[in-house]
């Protein structure tokens, strides 16, 4: 499952952003506090790229409790900002949903003669890591059953895009990096894109 | 009066259950090594658990690696005039 090419411009446009604002800013970060603001810009690309899910809104709203990134989200999202921290609707309700996902989830659990000591047990594990996923997915504390499943999901198609367009993006300013140092002094180079 | 699970149409469909489950074993890392036989499901989620970290920690290390090459960047490297141009297009 790959996430979409929109996906993947819009990430590196929102990334790019943030790079400028970190670079850019009128005082000179410390490898910490770059390293915070990195982060902060991947987070919020790969919200931002992916549009309008539970666990984006989940993401973009657990960011912005920190009173440190505020200032820089409001930065980076400009007028995205206000629409995004605008409270979700809840979505319908679905009073089965749970039952479901536990019988289906059950199903999958071998059957025993002791089949109530195993049934037990494996209720109990399940829903210990259902509580850990829940942790893990943003906004998941809030979500169950099929939805925390469907958020899941999406959640780890895009974190593994965020990586991998994180590392390509690695790449290539060292590509240029050594480009740049190997064809000389920053004037000349500036000379001959005059004549574009 | 119970309502009987059999007896009623929920929106969400046992098979709809079942794919979701399915494209998330094949997600996982090590699901290309097992066999097709159906992981149990506290496995399935305590290894979706542990590919969710290990993905936070590996954004955390390229994090860290971006954070140290943009060290040596300043506002007039060819880098930020790259990163300038693109943002312009």
């Amino acid at each position: 499952m790959q996430v979409a090419e929109a996906f993947k411009h819009a990430f590196l446009k929102q990334m790019l952003l943030g790079f400028q604002a970190s670079v850019v800013s009128p005082k000179s970060m410390g490898f910490q506090e770059r390293k915070s603001a990195i982060k902060l810009s991947a987070d919020v690309a790969m919200a931002v790229a992916r549009g309008t899910r539970k666990w984006t809104r989940g993401l973009i709203a657990g960011l912005s409790k920190e009173h440190q990134n505020r200032s820089f989200l409001q930065l980076i999202l400009g007028e995205q900002y206000e629409r995004l921290m605008k409270p979700c609707h809840s979505s319908w309700k679905i009073p089965r949903c749970k039952k479901i996902v536990r019988r289906s989830l059950r199903v999958c659990c071998r059957r025993k003669k002791k089949k109530n000591q195993v049934g037990v047990l494996a209720r109990t594990l399940v829903a210990k890591r259902t509580q850990e996923l829940k942790i893990l997915v943003p906004g998941g504390e809030s979500m169950d059953g099929f939805s925390l499943l469907d958020e899941t999901l999406d959640y780890v198609v895009s974190l593994r895009a965020q990586a991998d367009l994180m590392q390509s993006l690695l790449t290539t300013i060292e590509a240029s990096k050594l480009r740049s140092h190997s064809k000389g002094t920053l004037p000349e180079r500036k000379a001959s894109y005059v004549g574009n | 009066m119970p309502i009987e699970m059999s007896s009623r149409r929920s929106r969400i469909t046992d098979e709809e259950i079942n794919e979701l489950i399915s494209k998330l074993q094949s997600l996982l890392p090590e699901s290309r090594r097992r066999s097709t036989s159906r992981a149990s499901a506290s496995k399935l989620l305590k290894e979706t658990c542990s590919y969710i970290r290990s993905l936070h920690r590996e954004v955390d290390d390229l994090s860290d690696r971006l954070s140290d090459l943009m060290s040596t960047m300043d506002s007039n490297s060819p880098q930020a005039e790259i990163i300038r141009s693109i943002l312009r297009s």
